[in-house]
């Protein structure tokens, strides 16, 4: 699975401390889901999508290997 | 109160349970507590004396001290802390369960190898597996912490 937290991250402008305290993990969670070393599970998923207010799928990709 | 919330009320108190930890600070109580005891366990080696009784009460604080390091909260301890722990957990069973089978038949063989005419079978004792099965949790824990 692909994501592009990075991109929606920069687009509104949080830093990944600022990201990780409004959805309450902690910044190596954010960094892992990032660098795709992490896939977080539905809540927290659904918490981004209520926070950058797009849908999951926007932001959460399936990869080719999916 | 009907059955539905009696069984609901039933499953909250058993994941209650099951996912029960100690705040984060009693990590630290739990590797100085550790410190401690293995300090004096291997002080004991250097002193005259008799003291098995002593030796085996610290060989148990070692084990309560670990446990207790094992059960502490992370700072954060968010869903990829639980992820990680879960994972160390069932690689620490598994290895606990392995090297209980395997350790002593290891030893049984190099003991007919080394002396054919004493050949010796000896079963693992309580404190080494739950020594080892503690030990490699944390260093898994930790690893997979630091890769994450």
């Amino acid at each position: 699975m692909k994501n592009s937290l990075k991109v929606e991250r920069a687009i509104n402008n949080y830093t990944q401390e600022e990201l990780a305290k409004k959805i309450g993990v902690s910044r190596q969670t954010i960094n892992s889901i990032e660098t795709n070393r992490y896939v977080p599970s539905t809540l927290l998923a659904l918490k981004l999508s209520r926070l950058f207010n797009k849908p999951v799928n926007e932001f959460f990709t399936l990869d080719d290997e999916d | 109160m009907n059955i539905k919330s009696a069984s609901e009320c039933e499953d909250r108190r058993i994941l209650k349970f099951i996912n029960f930890k100690l705040p984060n600070y009693y990590k630290k109580i739990g590797w100085i507590g550790f410190t401690i005891s293995f300090v004096i366990l291997l002080s004991t080696k250097y002193f005259d004396g008799d003291f098995s009784i002593l030796i085996e009460l610290l060989k148990r604080l070692l084990l309560v001290f670990l446990l207790i390091v094992v059960m502490s909260k992370e700072k954060v301890e968010d869903e990829m802390i639980k992820s990680i722990r879960s994972q160390a957990f069932s690689f620490a069973f598994v290895g606990a369960v392995a090297y209980t089978l395997l350790q002593p038949t290891v030893n049984l063989i190099v003991s007919a190898i080394v002396r054919p005419d004493k050949v010796i079978f000896e079963d693992l004792g309580d404190f080494q597996v739950l020594w080892f099965m503690m030990i490699v949790y944390l260093v898994v824990f930790m690893k997979l912490k630091k890769r994450a």
